[in-house]
């Protein structure tokens, strides 16, 4: 069943389209994250313009995130405070990256910008997430092994603008979740996706939060930051495709409830690890098409502001 | 439909007691592309008549606009789009049919002049590169629009039924740039062209797929604000039935 997209203007099957949605539902749902990270690439495999795909994408993440927020919001697991900071840092974020994905589109490198920036990405997130889960499955059987130290105090914690964030019981400069709001801001400009797979370990890792409200207060910031995304994406660069998005949407919200289930019957490393595999599997896919020599060396496109 | 073909044959009568000899009357099986919903390409099917014998060539020619054709360069592994060259108002679409190869049917500087022929199709630039890379740029553009199946040429592709009547399928596919198409049948005899028609042919998103896209590109912010409200609504609500069920 063939249908017309208005923005991307092409014609995809509206199954294909709902099952790819159900797909990268499932997964997000099994091991709860975002799936904005494998969608986009797979929407550029299947022939979507990489700018349409990132800008749809922001739009599909809003839906994908509102739910959880919202469920963790009821549940107070959200570091309201935290979350203010971090949105700041995302507006800035998201609005400079909208501005270099608008001018990287004028100059015809936007393509090649998304794709560095998945290989980039997911191959450092890809590698990580494989050997921390190995590791902690060799210290599962080997309990004796030596622990890391949880908190280690660096320079980061000399930094001036402290605040005290009493939800995540922390005294920490500003300028940290500033900072990494900011960034992942950026990354959510131009790769389409929530950042949650970026900023859930710094908020663990760099900024020492408890893991009780990092989901939720990162699922905050990730709503309105898509959101903002999705503005602006929208006014700049018309590249935010409603039919798609809806497509995408109503596949993945089916996907994620029964990824959820099957998910909460199979936790732990292993989980970790095949999430980690298909990560590496898809920046090995996005590489491939950069060192690939292209069919045809020469393209086309049109001047920016004419789709 | 039926209407059209009446006409053709009251045109057609017209034609056989005419007074000149070079008459051709042409019509389509549409009067526009229409891009809906379920869009996945198109088939116009173009259709007329000649008095006597004659060789016919249909052009097909898209909107003009800017087309900009970018090189990849191999920079550290890598492929990077490198230089670019912008050819200014290319046609969006080219399609040509003829009823035999058409160097058979005239002369090139004759075919040159009436821009006919993939080959023959103008495209300027202001680019200061050297003019032959220029060209190899110009291929790419043809080469590309063809892959796209935005150009096409077919020789073989118009029946002439009994020197008399004759049709032509003008294939339109789903990533058809909307505009203004120009439709144009020159009858060629001898090598000469004695005769041509020209028919505009609007090529454009109707329903739910024109409103949205004019939405988006004319009122903006407001497609981007209900963009989100509509996203915010799906994923709300798919919590809600989830929970319960």
């Amino acid at each position: 069943m063939q249908i017309y997209l208005p923005i991307a203007e092409m014609s995809l099957n509206a199954l294909l389209l709902l099952g790819l949605g159900g797909m990268v539902g499932f997964l997000s749902g099994m091991f709860g994250v975002g799936g904005g990270f494998l969608m986009t690439p797979l929407l550029i495999f299947i022939g979507v313009p990489p700018a349409v795909a990132v800008g749809t994408e922001a739009n599909q993440v809003v839906a994908a995130s509102v739910s959880g927020a919202l469920a963790h919001w009821r549940r107070g697991n959200v570091d309201v405070r935290m979350g203010v900071v971090l949105l700041i840092g995302g507006f800035i974020g998201s609005t400079l990256g909208v501005w270099l994905f608008t001018f990287l589109r004028s100059i015809g490198q936007i393509d090649f910008v998304i794709a560095v920036s998945y290989v980039l990405f997911l191959g450092i997130i890809g590698v990580l997430m494989v050997v921390e889960s190995t590791r902690s499955w060799f210290r599962a059987r080997n309990p004796s092994a030596p622990r890391r130290k949880l908190h280690k105090h660096t320079w980061l914690h000399g930094l001036p603008f402290k605040m005290r964030f009493r939800r995540s019981q922390l005294y920490i400069s500003a300028l940290l979740p500033l900072g990494v709001g900011v960034f992942v801001g950026i990354l959510a400009a131009i790769m389409g996706v929530g950042g949650g797979f970026v900023m859930v370990p710094a908020m663990i890792y760099l900024l020492g939060m408890p893991t009780s409200v990092v989901v939720g207060t990162s699922l905050f910031q990730i709503v309105f930051v898509t959101a903002n995304v999705t503005f602006l994406q929208a006014v700049n660069n018309q590249t935010v495709d409603i039919v798609l998005a809806l497509l995408l949407v109503v596949g993945s919200v089916v996907g994620a409830q029964i990824g959820a289930r099957v998910g909460e019957k199979l936790r732990g490393e292993e989980v970790r690890v095949a999430l980690g595999l298909i990560v590496l599997a898809v920046c090995a896919r996005v590489a491939w098409t950069l060192v690939a020599t292209p069919d045809d060396v020469f393209s086309l496109g049109r001047i920016a502001g004419h789709g | 439909m039926i209407a059209r073909i009446l006409a053709l044959f009251v045109s057609l009568s017209v034609l056989a007691g005419g007074a000149q000899a070079q008459r051709l009357a042409v019509d389509l099986s549409s009067s526009e592309v229409a891009i809906s919903t379920g869009f996945s390409g198109a088939e116009l099917l173009l259709f007329g008549a000649t008095e006597g014998y004659g060789d016919i060539v249909v052009t097909v020619i898209g909107p003009h606009r800017d087309e900009v054709v970018r090189r990849k360069e191999r920079l550290a592994g890598i492929w990077v789009n490198g230089a670019s060259v912008t050819f200014k108002a290319a046609p969006a679409y080219y399609r040509i049919a003829a009823s035999k190869p058409l160097r058979e049917i005239a002369s090139a500087e004759i075919l040159d002049q009436l821009e006919i022929g993939v080959s023959g199709i103008e495209l300027f630039t202001q680019s200061g590169r050297p003019a032959s890379e220029i060209v190899e740029f110009r291929d790419a553009l043809i080469r590309n629009k063809k892959s796209q199946r935005l150009y096409s040429e077919d020789v073989s592709d118009i029946k002439i039924v009994r020197d008399l009547l004759f049709r032509s399928t003008i294939p339109f596919p789903a990533n058809v740039p909307t505009g203004d198409y120009e439709v144009t049948v020159y009858l060629f005899k001898n090598g000469k062209p004695v005769s041509q028609q020209t028919t505009s042919l609007p090529v454009r998103k109707v329903g739910l797929e024109a409103r949205l896209y004019s939405f988006a590109h004319e009122q903006a912010p407001w497609y981007g604000v209900i963009a989100i409200v509509i996203a915010l609504v799906a994923g709300w609500l798919a919590g809600v039935i989830f929970r319960r069920a």
